[in-house]
C-alpha cells in the first residue's frame, strides 16, 4: 500500500512540475493544483495504520487509526482550493488584460512596449491599462 | 486573558470585518490602523515579558498539554512577531494617508498581520503552516491589489513559485511526522536525534528549499526582482520587511533548532550559497538604474547574510543570524516606503535607511553586521569576515548610486508626495536610529533567541 501510494505521489507530482514548465499560465495553474494534492496524499500517506475509527467509544485492545493526518489533509485541501481560486481569478485578470495567457506573449509585448518607451513613442494602451494608470496616478 | 493569545485574538474579528466593510474609505483605514497599533504594543508588551520571564505558553482551548494545539512565544518568535507587524502597521499607515483606494487593502494587510502572528509564535508544526499560508496568501493578492497586466503576471508568479514552497514545506512536514511522530515542535527537537538520517537530510533539504523561495535566496530568487519591482510601495515594504522574515524565522526554527545535525552536515554548502547570494545580489544591483530594482537585488544579497551565519552555526552565529534579519528588515522597508517619494525629508530618511542596511554606525543595522563579524571572527574565518567587508562596501555603493540618482538630481519626481506620507517615512527613519541608539533589548532577545536554539539542539 504504502509503495502504491508513494507511485502515486511521484505520477502526481511530475505532472504538475512537468505543467508547471509550461508557457500557458492555466496548463502552471493546473499543476500547482495537482502538486498540492500530491502533497495531501502524502500526508495521509504519513499515517497510514489499520485500526478501528477513533471515535469514541473505542473497543479496548485494538489498534486506532490516526485521525490527526485525516484533520491536517482536510486543511491542506481547503488551503489548497482557496489557492486554486485565487491563482484562476488572477490567470483571468491577466488574459481580461493582455487577451492571452502565453507567458511568451506576455514577455513580447511587455518587451515592445519597454522599447517604444525608450525610443519616445507613446506606447499603445488598451483603455482599461490607461485606467488602471490613471487611478494610480491620481 | 493571556498576553500570547490577546494580539490574536484582537486582529482575528478585526480582519474579518474589514473584509465586509469598504476598504476605500478614509474611516476603515484608520480603524484597521488603530487595531493593528493594539496588536503591536500587545506584541511589544509580550516581548518585554518573554524578555524578563522566558518562553510564555498557552495551550488552546483548554486540552492537556500533549492533545491541544500550543502556542508559545520564545524570544526568536516574539522579535520577530514585534518587528514584521511594526512593518506592516508601517505600510498600512502608509498605504492609508496616501490614499491607496483598492477596497481590500485593510482586510489584507489585517490578514496578513494574523499570519505573521500566529506563525511566529506557534509551538506546533502544522499550525505554523496554516498561519504561514494565511499571510502568504494575503501576500499573492496584495501584490496583485490596484494593477493590471504586468502587475498582475508578476503576482502571479510569485504566487506560483511561492506556493510550489509551500507544497514542499508539507510534504517534509508529513515526512517529519511520519518519522518523529508528532507535530509539537519541543518534541520534534527531542526526538529528531533518533531518526534514521537519511531520512532525517531529506526532510531538512526539502525544508531548506521551501524557505530558500521564501527568502529569494540565490538560486531561487528569479521571482523576486520583478514582483519587487512592480508593487505598490506600501505592498513591496511588507513583502521585503514582514514576508521575507518567514524564510529566516523558518530556516532558524527548523534547521538550527529542529535539525542542527543536518544543518551542521551542510554547513559548508550553505556558507557557499550564501556567499554567491551576497556577491550575485551585490553585483547585480550595481549594476542596475531603477531604484526598486536594484532594492530587490539588494534582498537577494541580503539574504546571503542570514544563510552565512546558519552555516557558521554556534550560538553567537545564530543570534546574530536573527538580529541581522529583524533591523535589515526595518531598513528594507523603510527604503521601499521612501523610495517613491521625494523632498529633502524623504531624501534624509533614505540615507538614513542606505546607512543602516548598509551597517554604519549609529543606525539600527550597524548591530546586525557587527554581530555578524563577532560570529565571523569567533568561528574563526577570515573568509566569511572578508566576505562580510566586501559585501557591506559594495552594499554602500549601490545604495549611494540610487541615492544620487534620486535625490540630488534637480527636477526628477516633480509630483510631491502628501505630507502624511513623507510623515510616516520620517518616523520609520526616527524608528531605526532609535533602535541603533538603543540597541540593548533587542540584543539581548537576539542573544536569548541564539542560546534558545542551541540549547534545544544540544
Amino acid at each position: 500500500m504504502n509503495l502504491f501510494l508513494a507511485l502515486v505521489v511521484a505520477v502526481l507530482f511530475g505532472t504538475g512540475a512537468t505543467l508547471l514548465l509550461k508557457p500557458d499560465l492555466f496548463r502552471v495553474v493546473v499543476g500547482l493544483v495537482l502538486i498540492a494534492n500530491a502533497a495531501s496524499l502524502t500526508v495521509i500517506a504519513s499515517g497510514l495504520r489499520r485500526g478501528q475509527a477513533p471515535i469514541q467509544p473505542l473497543v479496548e485492545g485494538e489498534p486506532v487509526s490516526d485521525p490527526l493526518t485525516q484533520a491536517m489533509t482536510l486543511t491542506a485541501l481547503i488551503i489548497g482550493f482557496a489557492v486554486t481560486a485565487l491563482l484562476l481569478a488572477m490567470a483571468y485578470r491577466v488574459y481580461t488584460t493582455h487577451r492571452s495567457v502565453d507567458l511568451d506573449d506576455l514577455a513580447r509585448s511587455e518587451r515592445r512596449a519597454e522599447e517604444e518607451l525608450e525610443r519616445g513613442v507613446p506606447v499603445e494602451h488598451d483603455e482599461t491599462e490607461a485606467a488602471a494608470e490613471n487611478q494610480v496616478s491620481r | 486573558m493571556s498576553l500570547l493569545v490577546a494580539p490574536l485574538a484582537l486582529l482575528w474579528p478585526a480582519a474579518a470585518v474589514a473584509a465586509l466593510a469598504d476598504g476605500r474609505r478614509r474611516a476603515t483605514g484608520w480603524a484597521a490602523v488603530a487595531v493593528l497599533a493594539a496588536a503591536v504594543a500587545l506584541l511589544a508588551a509580550l516581548a518585554v515579558r518573554v524578555a524578563a520571564d522566558g518562553p510564555v505558553e498557552v495551550v488552546a482551548g483548554g486540552w492537556p498539554a500533549d492533545v491541544g494545539i500550543r502556542l508559545r512565544a520564545d524570544a526568536l518568535g516574539v522579535v520577530m512577531a514585534l518587528v514584521s507587524v511594526a512593518v506592516v502597521l508601517a505600510a498600512l499607515v502608509h498605504g492609508v494617508v496616501s490614499g491607496l483606494s483598492p477596497r481590500l487593502f485593510p482586510a489584507l494587510m489585517l490578514f496578513l498581520s494574523v499570519g505573521l502572528n500566529g506563525l511566529f509564535l506557534t509551538g506546533d508544526v502544522f499550525s505554523f503552516y496554516v498561519f504561514f499560508e494565511l499571510a502568504m496568501i494575503s501576500g499573492y493578492a496584495l501584490s496583485a491589489l490596484g494593477g493590471e497586466g504586468r502587475m498582475v503576471g508578476s503576482a502571479l508568479i510569485f504566487a506560483v513559485v511561492n506556493l510550489l514552497g509551500s507544497f514542499l514545506f508539507l510534504i517534509a512536514t508529513a515526512a517529519l511526522y511520519r518519522a518523529t511522530g508528532t507535530l509539537e515542535m519541543l518534541a520534534v527537537a527531542d526526538r529528531a536525534r533518533g531518526i534514521d538520517p537519511n531520512t532525517a537530510v531529506v526532510i531538512a533539504v526539502l525544508y531548506f528549499v521551501a524557505f530558500g523561495v521564501k527568502l529569494g535566496l540565490f538560486p531561487f530568487h528569479f521571482w523576486l526582482p520583478s514582483v519587487y519591482g512592480s508593487a505598490l510601495p506600501a505592498v513591496t515594504a511588507v513583502l521585503a520587511g514582514a514576508l521575507a522574515n518567514i524564510g529566516a524565522y523558518g530556516l532558524l526554527r527548523f534547521e538550527a533548532g529542529l535539525l542542527p545535525r543536518e544543518l551542521a552536515l551542510g554547513g559548508g554548502v550553505l556558507v557557499g550559497i550564501g556567499t554567491v547570494s551576497i556577491i550575485y545580489g551585490a553585483v547585480q544591483a550595481i549594476g542596475r538604474r531603477d531604484a526598486r530594482e536594484v532594492l530587490a537585488y539588494s534582498a537577494i544579497g541580503h539574504a546571503g547574510y542570514v544563510l552565512v551565519a546558519l552555516g557558521v552555526g554556534g550560538r553567537v552565529a545564530l543570534a546574530a543570524a536573527a538580529l541581522f534579519t529583524v533591523v535589515n528588515a526595518l531598513g528594507k522597508a523603510l527604503l521601499f516606503l521612501a523610495v517613491d517619494l521625494r523632498g529633502p525629508l524623504v531624501g534624509a530618511a533614505f540615507a538614513v535607511g542606505a546607512f543602516s542596511v548598509a551597517g554604519v554606525p549609529p543606525f539600527a543595522g550597524f548591530f546586525g553586521k557587527a554581530a555578524l563579524f563577532d560570529a565571523g571572527i569567533q568561528a574563526g574565518s577570515a573568509a566569511a569576515v572578508a566576505l562580510l567587508f566586501v559585501g557591506g562596501a559594495l552594499t554602500f555603493v549601490y545604495l549611494f548610486q540610487i541615492y544620487q540618482h534620486t535625490y540630488w538630481r534637480p527636477g526628477q519626481g516633480t509630483q510631491r508626495a502628501s505630507a502624511g506620507a513623507r510623515a510616516v517615512v520620517a518616523a520609520v527613519a526616527v524608528v531605526v536610529l532609535v533602535v541603533g541608539l538603543w540597541p540593548e533589548p533587542l540584543l539581548a532577545l537576539s542573544d536569548q533567541a541564539g542560546a534558545a536554539l542551541t540549547r534545544m539542539a544540544s
